[in-house]
């Protein structure tokens, strides 16, 4: 198991090594974000000054080892656009993301597990084709558009609900079902694919032979094996929540990690991009090899398979 | 029990229906916009956009009114004058006006504050052509300085108020050197109105008012936080729960909220939409000017205003005419000087110039802060010339993309266009400065040695009334010889809450004057 560990984690730390070379040249190929920084007026000596004092006169090579040694002491730089500490603009954004990620997955879990095993239950009924229809639209309505007419309607006309920035539990409510629709889709459907397999199963239908109550053989026997994937799908949806919430976040004014992404890739603030890059990757990389840990604890079959 | 039910549903309907207080006698305001530019706080670091909420948080040393007229009642000079030789101004201090921290402001203050708004870190708009003019700084006395150029000029007071950038605030320099420059980015402090409270940046910032403040009294306000805001629809939902009281809003929303009774205040000829190709002329067909003429006589520019503009915008007549800045120096757009639409002498003009079959053309399509119609502006541009044989090409990139190509001459003859904030004639000159005269260099979309010779005179005269005549020959020249392609003047809406009452925007650029709005003694 020790080993299998230290390969995944070798694994993770070769993948951000690849991943903080290519940002670092992506992040350069987008242009220079010295024309969004100074004015048009600026002469050859003012862009001359600015390089330097943002430490964009030195070559390429040097400005990557620099921000890789500087950042593997968590020091990120200092934003170009902001001037403030690359490290201090995380820290603020991170843990609004992380409330909104969690509270998405909990309304999300909340709606996808009753709405999952009914559907399985009830195969083929007006309750199975509703979650159907829930599942299509979750997946298939674009993002902002669902947070568009959220805005307009529930907060803009019917004025029930705030229409964006963060403040107390109401404020969630919006973007976290928009960011947690598609989360509830992709939930629903795992976990009705997992029941009705299971519901299937021999052991199911020895409970039901014993004289398992109804309830008893769907809620406890059939529902906790029909869990495990989605359990482990629930960490990768939650990794994705965080780091994905770019278009969420700007529609309702979000102050997350997403919307320092929005603003750095915008106004080429290259430490920015940089480390926002590193540290969902890095969110992404841990949360990877937690499921796979987790698997390879649930199913010996996988750690001797790898 | 039925009645407890419906009583705690009424109770929650109220609640979630009602949302916050209505703006009447409310004691916040809140003001939501769709860009802070950078969030720095730091005024040599900002840029312009940053005035509409720094411009609460510090004095400057040359006051103006709302309509960008220099005043001696509200700057921290009560007057200035020049030496005989016009290199010498001296500024006279306002006594007893306090920072945030309790001290006085002094000449020491002032003096910092220019040092560092033309040192080599600023990003200032203006820090450059300040640097070019400014040989020393003098504190003769605690309420006295004297600033001395190195040319005789007539412009300094101008550029050192509030009518331009943020090279007059006045910082505190004993506070600034104790805490250095990263950490007053951060907690920055001013003698303005309002005090600094915190930012979260994507977010908001949050200012206070001061108990009392010499221009204003004591604040009507005692907050004002700035949202940022992206997404106009959120922006829109916060004004309609009475969240917002001040929002910018896109001109195609404005009829809507009308019909809601949301009151607009449009700042009239906010910004000139104007059009230009990017230099070197030679071997370009624009290098010819009745190419340059055709292309302008191809645009129906009332077409443009009523349909991309929702009717929010007027016809433009002079390339880089900036039209605040006309009533300063006497200059008028005469009849024969407007564009008519005329595709049938376009087509003409051209076949003379050697273009019957058109020309391929560059065109570069972007969205810009403010000009959310970027893109359909630059695709109509294409369909009028195309009408008259020219064959653009439509290139989509982002604006900062584009600049680097005009600004290193990288695609010559393509057609890049911007909305440009509207100024007096002092901030119409240094507009010009840097894209009409040719040692500008890299922002220059003009080149032409009559304009250099104009433009140097202008900064080197000390004559207003030769100032005037020298501006209105530079505009004259812009428009006869067809130095790009003038559009419209767009007219910029800003929805306010019911309660707000009046409340007057002002025509300085990238402020809103809402210490007027918050002034006591109104």
């Amino acid at each position: 198991m020790a080993r299998f560990v230290l390969t995944r984690l070798v694994q993770s730390l070769a993948a951000l090594a690849i991943l903080s070379v290519v940002v670092f040249v992506l992040a350069r190929a987008t242009g220079d974000p010295l024309h969004l920084i100074l004015p048009m007026s600026a002469s050859e000596e003012d862009f001359a000054n600015a390089r330097k004092y943002l430490g964009l006169d030195r070559p390429y090579v040097e400005q990557y080892f620099s921000f890789v040694g500087r950042a593997l002491t968590g020091d990120f730089g200092t934003s170009l656009r902001a001037r403030r500490p690359v490290g201090e603009l995380i820290a603020q954004r991170l843990p609004n993301s992380l409330r909104l990620a969690a509270f998405a997955m909990t309304v999300s879990l909340l709606i996808a597990f009753p709405l999952g095993v009914l559907a399985a239950v009830w195969k083929g009924t007006g309750v199975d084709r509703a979650a159907q229809i829930v599942a299509v639209l979750g997946q298939s309505l674009p993002t902002f558009w669902i947070a568009i007419v959220l805005i307009e309607v529930v907060a803009g006309r019917l004025q029930w609900l705030p229409a964006g920035g963060i403040g107390g539990l109401s404020s969630y409510v919006l973007p976290g079902f928009t960011l947690g629709w598609f989360v509830v889709a992709g939930m629903m459907r795992l976990l009705r694919s997992g029941m009705l397999e299971v519901l299937d199963s021999e052991y199911v239908k020895l409970a039901r032979v014993k004289g398992v109550v109804e309830p008893r053989v769907v809620w406890v026997h059939a529902l906790k094996n029909a869990l495990i994937p989605v359990v482990t799908f629930a960490g990768i949806y939650f990794s994705i929540l965080v780091t994905t919430a770019i278009v969420v976040e700007t529609v309702f004014a979000w102050p997350g990690l997403g919307r320092l992404a929005y603003e750095a890739i915008s106004s080429r603030d290259f430490p920015v991009i940089q480390a926002v890059v590193l540290t969902t990757a890095a969110i992404v990389a841990v949360v990877n090899l937690s499921v796979d840990c987790v698997y390879a604890l649930i199913d010996p079959r996988i750690r001797y398979a790898r | 029990m039925r009645l407890s039910i419906a009583l705690l549903a009424a109770l929650l309907s109220t609640a979630l229906v009602a949302g916050p207080a209505a703006a009447q006698g409310k004691p916040d305001l809140t003001v939501a916009l769709s860009s802070f530019s950078t969030e720095v706080l730091d005024p040599v670091l900002g840029g312009h956009v940053v005035k509409y909420y720094m411009s609460l948080m510090f004095d400057y040393l040359v006051g103006v009114t709302p309509d960008g007229q220099l005043s001696k009642d509200t700057g921290l000079a009560t007057r200035w004058e020049p030496s005989a030789d016009h290199k010498r101004w001296t500024f006279h201090l306002r006594k007893g006006v306090k920072f945030h921290t309790g001290e006085e402001t002094t000449s020491e203050d002032v003096k910092f504050s220019l040092q560092r708004a033309i040192g080599k870190r600023s990003t200032t708009g203006y820090a450059g052509p300040l640097r070019t003019l400014i040989a020393d700084i003098e504190t003769p006395a605690p309420d006295r300085v004297v600033i001395v150029t190195k040319e005789p000029t007539l412009i300094i007071p101008t550029y050192l108020s509030r009518s331009l950038s943020t090279e007059g605030m006045i910082l505190p320099k004993k506070y600034l050197e104790a805490t250095g420059d990263d950490a007053f980015a951060q907690k920055p402090v001013g003698s303005g109105p309002y005090k600094f409270v915190e930012q979260v940046t994507g977010s908001h910032i949050k200012l206070a008012a001061v108990d009392s403040h010499w221009r204003i009294g004591t604040p009507r306000f005692k907050t004002i936080t700035f949202k940022l805001v992206p997404e106009e629809t959120t922006r829109i939902a916060l004004l309609r729960r009475g969240e917002v009281d001040i929002t910018d809003v896109s001109r195609e929303r404005v009829k809507e909220l009308e019909r809601e009774s949301f009151p607009i205040h449009f700042r009239r000829e906010e910004a000139i939409l104007t059009t230009w190709w990017v230099l070197p002329r030679d071997g370009q067909p624009t290098k010819d000017k009745r190419v340059r003429e055709a292309l302008n006589l191809a645009v129906d520019r009332n077409e443009i205003a009523q349909s991309i503009f929702g009717g929010y915008a007027d016809p433009a007549h002079v390339p880089l005419g900036l039209s605040w800045s006309y009533r300063d120096i006497g200059f008028k757009v005469t009849p024969d000087m407007q564009y008519a639409y005329d595709p049938a002498r376009a087509k003409k003009l051209l076949a003379e110039a050697g273009f019957a079959n058109g020309f391929p053309l560059t065109m570069h399509a972007y969205q810009l802060p403010g000009l959310p119609e970027g893109k359909a502006f630059s695709e109509a541009m294409a369909g009028y010339w195309q009408k008259i044989g020219v064959q653009p090409k439509l290139v989509p990139v982002d604006y900062p993309a584009f600049r680097k190509n005009w600004f290193d001459r990288a695609t010559p003859g393509a057609f890049g266009y911007y909305n440009v904030a509207n100024r007096d004639w002092i901030g119409a000159y240094a507009f010009l400065e840097k894209q009409a005269y040719t040692k500008s260099k890299a922002s220059d979309t003009v080149n032409d040695p009559e304009i250099d010779g104009m433009i140097e005179q202008v900064m080197r005269q000390t004559d207003k009334e030769k100032i005037g005549a020298l501006m209105r020959n530079v505009y004259t020249r812009l428009r006869s010889e067809h130095y790009g392609v003038p559009v419209v003047y767009l007219h910029s809406p800003y929805a306010a809450s019911k309660s707000l009452g009046k409340w007057n925007p002002g025509t300085v650029m990238y402020d809103f004057f809402l210490d007027e709005l918050a002034s006591s003694k109104r």
